[in-house]
């Protein structure tokens, strides 16, 4: 690795001047040093941070809740203090223009390519986004005519039956539209045991040996040919990197909230990114997805392990990600962070309410990490990484009690009837130095990409991106409380012993809930924000101003819920090159040969889906009396009672038998529409062609008056 | 294979006044354009063919509905337009469902081909005799081994440590009131 990082070409001289082993030493010692810098600072800035508390909590007397708060106090800060820093250090990493330790620095487009699989997990997803994901890569990479060292997986764990029978027919017409048979694979768990990381483990056992890398997307990622190819050869030059994570842009949002944090995330994200990779190198972290692996570590070194205790924060480990790259990280190899790789996307959930959803399932994940921090033989960065990603979720606790314990200092100083007891100067410094570290990496963003003029055009221009960036700003303010709402429900319940279930995410766009969902979702928050607000009134009306940044987040919480899911809204803002100069990948839309409807009757009725998903059961050698007694009484009351009187679970067994599907397809449709339930005549006759529709073509011949027997005739 | 004009006549007056024939011939004109066949003369000769043979089935088998006639019929007919594109080793129960996968795959748009008479060649025939619809590659298997978790000596105290207190968190009313109780002391110890 150490040998490329000046590029390759200069390579040679400096391993030849230096020698390979001191050439390692020199990269460590560097790191060394960079780590120290970052914390260094951190420690400084949260050191001023917290003597301007200790000061301001001076006055009138310690107490015991005081001392409490300093301590919250201190957790927060420092974690806002390191954020700060690093993005930062990514502003001057950007403003100097080089960054002479960084992965893509090795990166020579004449590495030959190596055999990889292209993985992509899939939950009860939307067929065609996910195929249609699948083909923009494969199109990708044959238009770079690199197609032959990759082959496609999807592998899906998907329950509902409906969505089982779509990907089926979407697969085989992927296939056939592409020629992609033998190079684009569809595999179904019938039981998707330790969901997502199960899946991968899964593929592993099964083809792991096939291939030498396997990058691993999401059902909503996409990727151009470019950045899987460069990605396999970074791999190649650097045989001691295990896992390299791209960065993701967040692309084809629709709705407010969605274009806001796609905004937000492709404005302030390189700032932190160049900053995360300074100190972490190649102890970098991976995110699940978009990110290229080494099969053979990851086989031999990252099964994941059962923890401690019981579900949710015991058992099976929920989010894998993290975790794998520790245990890569412990085997002795590098996890690089290739930030400025361009052509890495993913989708969002398109409102406020399906990213709590999304949190509620990272937010038990997250806090499983926990056991990792007791654990042996993981590194420090690796602990540092899963300890970033409790506090993503376990600071919203922690802020809560930190406003709630000062609130009630604050009501203690009004029932003593002291005047506001608060160290003004230090006061004002600390929130200074607060809006500072909070809002400044947004300023440094925006001065980052001001300083390069043709950056600022796919942003609308300076001025819509500067009034973007405040109206984010706004935005952000206004939906902290809410988050730290639901955060700290979450975090509260799982470790009440409440697990989360697994549900499948909303990736497209929408109007999102109503007003009825909203308001039993949300009606909490604007009653304790008025509840907070009378208090803080009865504190002090300066006691009021103060918290009323998060009065309002907790007062607006159900029109914010409600306007986040609209689309159409400030439509000229929040502008991104992704939506205004969108690379060919991001626009291409593939149809399938998908019909409307309920795709489980389909996979009875259609001719072709019901061949194809007949091809792909298995035959069954051993045949159990009991289990084809089973299937015999499932089809008879499909048959008489129609597909509604079967429960999803019912569905799936009726399927997995390809022979009784096949032959419930031919009773059907050679039934007299008298002898069978109407609900199948009805959706029989859904079959016929537009052209019939519209004019009687199919009828035979004119109407006689004269009957006669077609036997006759 | 030339048809009268008349015997079509007669046979479509037929079919029009007899509500059973009527609905078989609705229901096999449902299934063509569930397959996607065109409305063209391939088509007719298909309907044609399979009606012909369903009605003279219908006189040895008179209890027999005719739209389950028809679709026997039909998918005879099927059979012979299609047999072609698959091999002869294919079972017979089997040759419908394989039939119709080559359909899908010579499919080229929303509106389908079928033409028995379309000339296929050589090459593309053998293809497709031999396609299997394989949606996965042949196995080669490797094991992940799940590392055993083990704490850390630190970790060890700490959960010996935490161990302890379990009995608190074991109850959800006691732990709301533990947690109650201590923000509660913390308050009244500031007063």
């Amino acid at each position: 690795m150490v040998q490329h990082m000046s590029g390759p070409d200069r390579s040679a001289r400096l391993v030849e001047l230096v020698g390979p082993a001191r050439l390692d030493e020199v990269f460590q010692a560097k790191v060394r040093q960079r780590r120290w810098a970052v914390g260094l600072v951190t420690l400084g800035i949260a050191g001023i941070g917290v003597w301007l508390m200790c000061d301001m909590l001076n006055l009138g007397g310690w107490s015991p809740l005081k001392v409490v708060e300093l301590g919250l106090f201190v957790l927060l800060f420092t974690a806002l203090a390191f954020g700060f820093t690093q993005a930062f250090i990514g502003f001057l990493v950007l403003a100097e223009g080089h960054e002479p330790l960084k992965i893509t620095n090795t990166l020579d487009p004449a590495t030959p390519l190596a055999s990889t699989a292209i993985a992509m997990p899939i939950f009860n997803e939307d067929a065609t986004t996910v195929f249609g994901n699948i083909r923009t890569l494969y199109d990708s990479l044959q238009q770079r005519s690199e197609l032959e060292n990759f082959d496609f997986y999807l592998l899906s764990d998907s329950v509902e039956p409906s969505k089982v029978v779509e990907e089926e027919l979407a697969w085989a017409d992927l296939c056939r539209q592409t020629n992609g048979f033998g190079k684009i694979h569809y595999r179904r768990r019938r039981l998707p045991v330790n969901r997502k990381s199960g899946n991968i483990a899964d593929f592993c056992r099964r083809w792991g040996h096939r291939h030498r890398y396997m990058i691993v997307l999401d059902a909503d990622s996409i990727m151009t040919g470019e950045v899987v190819s460069s990605l396999v050869r970074l791999m190649e030059v650097n045989p001691r990197t295990g896992i390299i994570q791209t960065m993701p842009k967040l692309a084809k949002a629709q709705t407010l909230f969605g274009r806001i944090q796609q905004f937000a995330s492709r404005l302030y994200s390189p700032v932190f990114a160049a900053g995360l990779n300074f100190w972490q190198q190649g102890a970098g972290n991976y995110w699940g997805h978009n990110a290229i692996i080494r099969v053979s570590p990851f086989l031999t070194s990252c099964g994941l392990p059962e923890l401690p205790g019981r579900a949710p924060l015991g058992g099976r480990v929920l989010s894998h990600d993290f975790v794998e790259a520790a245990l890569m990280r412990d085997a002795g190899w590098e996890v690089w962070f290739a930030y400025d790789l361009e052509g890495s996307y993913e989708g969002l959930p398109p409102n406020l309410t399906e990213y709590v959803k999304r949190d509620r399932r990272w937010c038990q994940g997250n806090l499983q990490h926990m056991w990792f921090l007791l654990a042996e033989k993981i590194r420090p960065v690796s602990r540092l990484h899963l300890i970033q990603g409790i506090l993503a979720y376990g600071s919203s606790p922690l802020l809560a009690l930190f406003i709630l314990f000062g609130t009630f200092q604050a009501a203690i100083d009004r029932w003593h009837q002291k005047t506001l007891n608060v160290q003004l100067p230090s006061a004002f410094i600390l929130m200074f130095l607060t809006l500072l570290l909070l809002f400044s990496p947004k300023l440094l963003s925006l001065i980052h990409l001001s300083s390069q003029s043709k950056s600022l055009r796919p942003y609308g221009g300076g001025l819509r991106a500067a009034v973007g960036v405040l109206l984010e700003v706004v935005f952000s303010i206004l939906v902290a409380p809410i988050m730290v709402w639901f955060h700290t429900r979450f975090v509260f319940r799982n470790l009440g012993g409440q697990t989360v279930t697994w549900h499948t995410q909303t990736r497209e766009g929408g109007e999102g809930p109503g007003w009825a969902a909203t308001l039993s979702e949300y009606w909490p928050l604007p009653v304790c924000g008025i509840g907070l607000g009378l208090f803080a009134w009865w504190i002090s009306p300066g006691y009021f101003l103060w918290l009323l940044p998060i009065l309002l987040g907790l007062w607006l919480a159900v029109p914010l819920a409600l306007l986040s899911g609209r689309s159409g809204l400030l439509k000229s803002f929040f502008l991104t090159p992704e939506e205004t100069e969108p690379v060919k990948e991001l626009t291409t839309s593939y149809v399938f040969q998908l019909r409307e409807g309920d795709q489980f009757v389909h996979a009875i009725l259609d001719p072709f889906y019901n061949a194809v998903h007949v091809a792909l059961q298995k035959e069954r050698r051993n045949h159990a009396p009991a289990a084809e007694g089973y299937v015999a009484s499932l089809a008879a009351k499909l048959f008489r009672q129609g597909p509604e009187a079967l429960t999803p679970r019912e569905k799936r067994a009726l399927l997995a038998d390809g022979p009784t599907v096949a032959r419930l397809h031919v009773l059907i449709w050679k039934t007299p529409a008298h002898l069978m339930n109407p609900v199948w005549s009805k959706a029989l006759e859904s079959y016929r062609s537009a052209e019939r529709l519209s004019k009687p073509a199919s009828e035979p011949a004119e109407p006689s008056h004269s009957p006669v027997d077609p036997a006759v005739a | 294979m030339a048809i009268s004009a008349e015997y079509l006549t007669l046979l479509r007056v037929g079919i029009n006044a007899s509500p059973e024939w009527k609905e078989a011939w609705d229901r096999i004109n449902d299934y063509l354009d569930a397959l996607k066949v065109p409305e063209d003369v391939e088509r007719q000769l298909v309907l044609l063919s399979s009606f012909e043979q369903a009605i003279a089935r219908k006189r040895q088998e008179p209890f027999t509905p005719a739209t389950q006639l028809a679709f026997e019929e039909t998918q005879r007919a099927l059979d012979q337009a299609l047999g072609h594109l698959i091999g002869p080793e294919v079972p017979q129960d089997r040759r419908s469902v394989e039939e119709r996968i080559r359909l899908f795959l010579t499919e080229p748009s929303e509106r389908g081909s079928f033409k028995s008479h379309v000339q296929l060649s050589d090459e593309v025939l053998e293809a497709l005799r031999e396609v299997r619809l394989k949606p996965t590659p042949r196995l080669q298997q490797a094991s992940i081994t799940a590392r055993p978790f083990r704490f850390s000596s630190t970790g060890e105290k700490v959960i010996t440590f935490a161990e302890r207190l379990a009995f608190l968190g074991s109850n959800r009313i006691l732990s709301w009131c533990l947690g109650l109780g201590i923000i509660g002391l913390l308050i009244f110890a500031s007063l």
